[in-house]
């Protein structure tokens, strides 16, 4: 059957072989990719992507992704009935980088080490970014130290003392004696399931 | 004698040095806060300290001495591997929160910045004392370092004012206030005023900053260089050098140098340590375009004291294949069996942009065209697959023997995730926090 391509289904089948290869094909192997029967073909399609700022070379002439490819589109809600033309439902594309880490300069890595937060959904060796220097809301979740010890626990502010609670019965509230230092507040959670 | 007025103006310029406290172990602590208020240092790695923490200065440990002195002035010291990729990431981090401010920001070193604020204070509606303070305060609760702040007229001046409090400081000298804070500074301090500029002005009576800046100016024009002449009208708050804010493309020279432990007399090692610093020497020069006429190779001894060989080559080169039998005959000459060395190096000189080099006249030029293809290919390679992927048979011994005892892994070596690999991580720095 002949298929009609795109420059969507074009950059879909490029996408899906980078994601599932970690790199990109080679133009030998984008003839089977596209489905068309020369080079040539597969010569018009990748101008067509650089022309839309989609893929990119670099200054040695290796294709890769441009830093907006990332972004994956938010398409506005899906309607029902007359279907609306895609460009007019694409807004503006944030990178994955730009959605997890919004304050780049003062973001931290973090590997979670116990279970204290388990009934918030994060579990041991889960990734959290820890944005330093933010000021904690009530409920927020917190990296703190507390007489000497670092736990991640939930801010809680009970009228003027502070409490930090674990999403976990396992652990009671501490209420800090001495001092309390705030390392930064928990603004991502990630796991990743494969490499 | 400090009520002397270099400027009337309070301000006619505001130029701010903010440099870094103890840097590296400021960072280690950031991301390692049981260490904080601990004696640390950095430079595990190299059997000397590169940078020590305020707690292990208090101690008396300086930098630049060797582990072991330290470990005696302080026996509990904690002593870790440089980690620069940290230390990179925090760099950046501190010069991004300077542009907030200003877009003149001049990246002076990986711990130390420029910042021309003339004129901000309209848009930011803050006094140029206000904005300084605005910018520290942002790079302590974002980075969880301290700096060091320095505001003046001018960079020199800006860089004696940022020395004056340490660590944590903030020190503005507006015009007025010029001679009171070079009254008391003795004139080696000055940044630029190097050894022997010192000596030439104790011998003439100039023991601080403030007589040389009250040197008439015939008096400079007469027994100075062109350097000396800025420095002296810098330290007179009338700006010379501009804050540069972009990025460094080229050189005057380029080192190289490798320090291992422990120290060796073994030829061929020692030879190929060499070999690699030129062959990254050559490296980083091929990235700027640009090519060496003079080179110097040296060897450090295990009582540090230095012995080392300059060769003039009759055109410019920046490939390891030609230049190797000429380092041979240098290693040749300062090797002595019976001494052990504890590092070696290489410094490129003379550099000129590497286009259009004339060969020699009794040169096989095909040959030499040969040598740039090989080293294009080889840089490819390197670009590829990481330094060094390609070298010549001299370096190899480096490869059989490990680059060298290179110590405990960093702590950012040690943890990987899911998807990183040795040579690219995510770009964030690490809290290596238990909770």
């Amino acid at each position: 059957m002949k298929q009609k391509r795109s420059i969507q289904t074009v950059q879909k089948s490029v996408a899906s072989f980078f994601s599932d290869h970690r790199r990109m094909p080679s133009y030998a192997e984008m003839i089977n990719l596209f489905g068309v029967k020369s080079k040539s073909v597969v010569h018009f399609w990748i101008n067509k992507l650089i022309q839309k700022g989609i893929i990119e070379k670099d200054q040695k002439g290796h294709l890769a992704f441009t830093k907006n490819a990332f972004g994956i589109p938010m398409v506005g809600s899906i309607q029902a009935g007359f279907p609306s033309p895609e460009e007019e439902a694409l807004r503006d594309v944030i990178s994955m980088d730009e959605y997890l880490v919004t304050k780049p300069d003062s973001s931290f890595l973090l590997k979670v080490t116990g279970d204290s937060m388990i009934g918030e959904g994060i579990r041991e060796g889960d990734l959290v970014i820890v944005e330093k220097g933010r000021e904690p809301k009530n409920g927020d979740i917190v990296i703190a130290e507390v007489d000497g010890e670092w736990t991640m626990k939930y801010f809680i502010r009970k009228g003027k003392t502070i409490v930090l609670e674990a999403a976990n019965p396992k652990y009671l509230p501490i209420k800090p004696r001495s001092e309390l230092r705030l390392g930064g507040v928990v603004t991502a959670v990630i796991r990743k399931y494969h490499q | 004698m400090s009520d002397i007025l270099f400027s009337l103006h309070s301000w006619p310029q505001a130029i701010l040095h903010i440099d870094g406290d103890a840097f590296f172990t400021s960072c280690e602590e950031a991301i390692h806060p049981e260490l904080r208020g601990k004696p640390i240092i950095a430079g595990g790695e190299r059997g000397i300290v590169a940078c020590a923490s305020y707690a292990a200065k208090a101690m008396g440990v300086k930098r630049g001495v060797p582990l072991h002195e330290a470990r005696k002035k302080c026996p509990d010291l904690i002593i870790l591997p440089s980690d620069y990729e940290t230390y990179s990431l925090f760099s950046r981090r501190m010069f991004n929160v300077m542009r907030r401010f200003t877009p003149q920001v001049e990246e002076y070193s990986i711990d130390e910045a420029f910042a021309d604020i003339t004129g901000m204070r309209r848009a930011l509606r803050a006094s140029y004392e206000t904005i300084a303070l605005n910018m520290k305060a942002e790079i302590v609760k974002e980075l969880g370092i301290t700096v060091s702040v320095g505001l003046s007229l001018t960079k020199v001046l800006a860089k004696v004012a940022s020395k004056h409090q340490k660590p944590d400081g903030f020190t503005p000298i507006p015009g007025r206030m010029i001679a009171k804070y070079l009254e008391h500074l003795p004139v080696e301090k000055i940044w630029g005023i190097g050894h022997a500029t010192t000596n030439y002005l104790n011998k003439m009576g100039v023991r601080t900053a403030l007589e040389f800046a009250r040197l008439p100016e015939d008096t400079i024009k007469k027994r100075f260089t062109k350097p000396g002449m800025e420095i002296w009208r810098e330290l007179r708050g009338e700006a010379v050098y501009p804050v540069n804010q972009e990025e460094k493309s080229t050189y005057a020279s380029i080192s190289k140098t490798k320090t291992f432990s422990p120290p060796s007399n073994d030829a061929d090692y020692l030879f190929a340590h060499l070999m690699r610093n030129l062959e990254s020497a050559c490296l980083k020069a091929r990235g700027y375009h640009l090519a060496a006429k003079r080179i110097v190779a040296f060897l450090k001894r295990s009582d540090f004291s230095y012995i080392g060989r300059e060769i003039k080559l009759n055109r410019p080169s920046v490939y390891p294949m030609e230049l190797s039998p000429e380092l041979r005959h240098i290693f040749v000459d300062i090797y002595r069996s019976q001494d052990l060395y504890r590092a070696t190096g290489i410094v490129l000189m003379e550099l000129t942009k590497d286009a259009n080099i004339q060969y020699t006249l009794f040169e096989d030029a095909l040959k030499a065209e040969r040598v740039h293809d090989i080293y294009r290919v080889m840089d490819e390679v390197s670009e590829k697959y990481g330094k060094h992927s390609l070298h010549l048979g001299a370096s190899h011994l480096i490869e059989v023997f490990g680059r060298g005892k290179r110590g405990e892994p960093t702590a950012r070596e040690k943890t990987r995730f899911p998807g990183e690999t040795k040579r690219r991580h995510l770009s964030i720095p690490i809290l290596h926090v238990k909770v």
